[in-house]
């Protein structure tokens, strides 16, 4: 989960690597009397949970005198699809050298990746594409509580000296906060020193209750709804309602709607072993989408059994057409719950979806 | 046959959870009627002298192995204490760990790998189905009755998308040497480079399936790192960017790990890449 880069900045203040002066504030009015904080400039940035929020729009720079009025403005807007609830305003600050700091988990190394660059600012991927020596990467041992000074050496060159204690304190947030990324771009100079203009702290989802974070930010009401229920699950754009066990077998059914000319709605995995009462849910759940014309089901139980998922499914009592494909344990006894009333039947998966693009046509 | 063999003993951690309770019967199920050695002891912490299915619950790995010959650990323990659970195993000299178990922190996992590393032991998954040798053994949750011995290996990222695989791979009547999920999370220790490794030293491995999915590039690392004959297939075409779909490791980040770059990359290696898991059969068939 990414935090809001607000909160990724308290964090590093509390780490001890320093971040402009600012406010967070979620209305126009909160802004006035604490305009005395930023100095002469103010730059006020769009709190919304993607990137690239700069070219959208997202962010301002403004006199004292306008900061108001243009936070308002800000306030009405929708940047990249997400309206501006927050707004973090900071003071301008007198930039020098910009660079890029960044820890992530490798799955290649399968341990933590350090990347520094002298060029900050800017997108790192861009840059790694273009000039891939500007990019210098260290990879740390998990089982290390610092980064040891040779790898700093390494990594930061001469700037050891003045960067080293960034970059240790960064890592140890890294580490305490179960990121799966910790990335400051860019990490300026300015006349007072070292300050971190930018900030990017994603959250590993399966540690959010250890760090006492709630679930459900960037995620639409659907899909917080489908998440009480223990269904993994994302919206789509399309018409044709998936419901499957497994998220590999899931994806692989939306992707086969797509080949077969369709469009899926959205993606459900049920999980292992689902009852009855699971698959009701689920059908239900898909069944309200209003774009959802017809319904596949896609089920290769290997835990899960058949007989539970028919019933889940007579219960649900949808209007929508449902292609069921039942497969694995008690498919037979699955099969003869469903028989004469009015579901479609299908051995594979292939000929299950390819009636179900049929039917949208 | 790759990783364990009928006359691997297997212990099971996290026995007397819900987990552990509904899979050993299977496990020892598949063992008596392959005539392999399946689970020989249970470890849960606190639980020591207790059974589940005939099988004897000790309170820790070292209590086991006193009692006991194992060359395997599958791992049912809640994501919490799991990674312990692994690193327990590891420090017994325990050489295989099969990690069943998903929601665990991803810094867990990257300690517990490493650790187990240094310590000489495999570690597979976590958050994986785990492996099956049909007609040998097998470790952890895939259903059996699916798979039939042969000749081909599949490894894959997925739980029942890989069933449905083994499923269509007998029905066409082609037989799997050895089956692993690898697992579903961005960290985990085997890779498809670790498993193909072991497949290429395997005589009864004649081609291999590669199942993989949106996230990272460790399929096209697998996939460059062998001269086995393989057919891939990736799920997650459709994905949109920055959504995790199901699995933790089912994510495209920062632009990168897309299926059809996946694909691309693939393809570019000379890789036969089915479109849909229904024609991986018949792909397959042309190197056996």
């Amino acid at each position: 989960m990414r935090l809001a880069e607000y909160e990724a900045k308290e964090i590093l203040k509390t780490y001890g690597i320093p971040v402009p002066a600012g406010a967070v504030i979620r209305s126009p009015g909160e802004l006035g009397p604490r305009l005395g904080e930023f100095g002469d400039e103010i730059v006020l940035k769009a709190q919304i949970p993607v990137g690239g929020r700069g070219k959208a729009g997202g962010i301002i720079v403004t006199g004292k005198g306008e900061a108001v009025s243009r936070a308002a403005a800000l306030f009405g807007k929708e940047i990249r699809g997400f309206p501006v609830r927050e707004i973090l305003a900071e003071e301008r600050l007198a930039i020098g050298k910009e660079y890029y700091l960044s820890i992530a988990v490798d799955r290649s190394s399968r341990q933590p990746l350090v990347l520094f660059a002298e060029a900050g600012g800017v997108e790192i991927e861009a840059v790694a594409r273009e000039r891939p020596e500007a990019v210098r990467r260290i990879i740390v041992s998990p089982l290390l509580a610092e980064i040891p000074p040779f790898a700093l050496r390494d990594l930061l060159g001469d700037l050891a000296k003045d960067l080293a204690p960034v970059a240790n304190r960064l890592y140890r947030i890294f580490r305490e906060k179960d990121a799966i990324l910790a990335e400051i771009n860019p990490l300026v100079t300015t006349p007072k020193g070292i300050c971190a203009a930018d900030a990017k702290i994603i959250v590993d989802e399966s540690a959010l209750a250890r760090q006492k974070l709630g679930k459900g930010r960037a995620k639409t009401d659907r899909e917080q709804q489908a998440e009480a229920h223990g269904f993994s699950y994302v919206d789509l754009d399309g018409d044709i309602g998936v419901i499957g066990n497994g998220a590999g077998l899931t994806m692989a059914t939306i992707d086969l709607i797509a080949l077969y000319g369709g469009k899926a709605a959205n993606f459900l995995d049920v999980g292992g072993g689902a009852d009855r009462e699971r698959v009701k849910h689920a059908v239900q759940l898909v069944a309200g989408l209003p774009s959802v014309k017809v319904i596949v089901l896609n089920i290769l139980g290997g835990i899960t059994r058949c007989d539970e998922v028919a019933k889940g499914i007579l219960e649900a009592g949808i209007a929508q057409k449902v292609m069921v494909r039942l497969a694995g344990v008690n498919e037979d006894e699955g099969r003869a719950l469903l028989a004469g009333k009015g579901y479609t039947m299908f051995e594979t998966m292939d000929e299950a979806v390819l009636a179900a693009a049929g039917a949208i046509r | 046959m790759i990783y364990a063999d009928r006359s691997t003993g297997v212990i099971v951690t996290g026995a007397t959870g819900n987990q552990g309770k509904f899979h050993i019967p299977f496990m020892n199920a598949y063992a008596r009627q392959v005539g392999g050695k399946g689970i020989v002891a249970g470890v849960t912490p606190g639980k020591g002298g207790q059974e589940v299915s005939g099988v004897p619950v000790y309170n820790s790995i070292r209590e086991a192995l006193r009692e006991h010959d194992a060359g395997a650990a599958v791992v049912f323990v809640p994501a919490g204490a799991a990674m312990d659970s692994v690193m327990e195993c590891a420090y017994a000299g325990i050489g295989l760990i099969v990690t069943i178990t998903e929601q665990i922190p991803v810094h867990d996992t990257m300690k517990a790998i490493e650790y187990a590393r240094l310590q000489g032991s495999a570690v597979i998954g976590p958050n994986c189905p785990g492996l099956l040798s049909p007609g040998e053994c097998k470790l952890g949750i895939i259903p059996a009755q699916l798979a039939t011995r042969g000749n081909v290996g599949v490894v894959s990222r997925s739980g029942t998308l890989t069933y449905e695989v083994i499923h269509e791979l007998t029905r066409a009547g082609i037989g799997q040497s050895t089956v692993v999920g690898i697992g579903g999370d961005p960290v985990i220790g085997q890779t498809f480079t670790d498993v193909l490794g072991q497949f290429e030293g395997d005589p009864e491995t004649k081609a291999v399936v590669l199942i993989g999915e949106v996230g990272g590039s460790l399929e096209e690392e697998g996939a460059a790192s062998t001269d086995l004959p393989l057919v891939a297939y990736v799920a997650g075409v459709t994905a949109p960017p920055e959504k995790r779909m199901g699995h933790a490791g089912a994510i495209i980040e920062g632009g990168e790990g897309d299926a059809r770059s996946k694909i691309r990359r693939l393809d570019g290696m000379g890789i036969a890449v089915a479109e849909r898991p229904g024609e991986i059969p018949d792909l397959i068939r042309g190197y056996l």
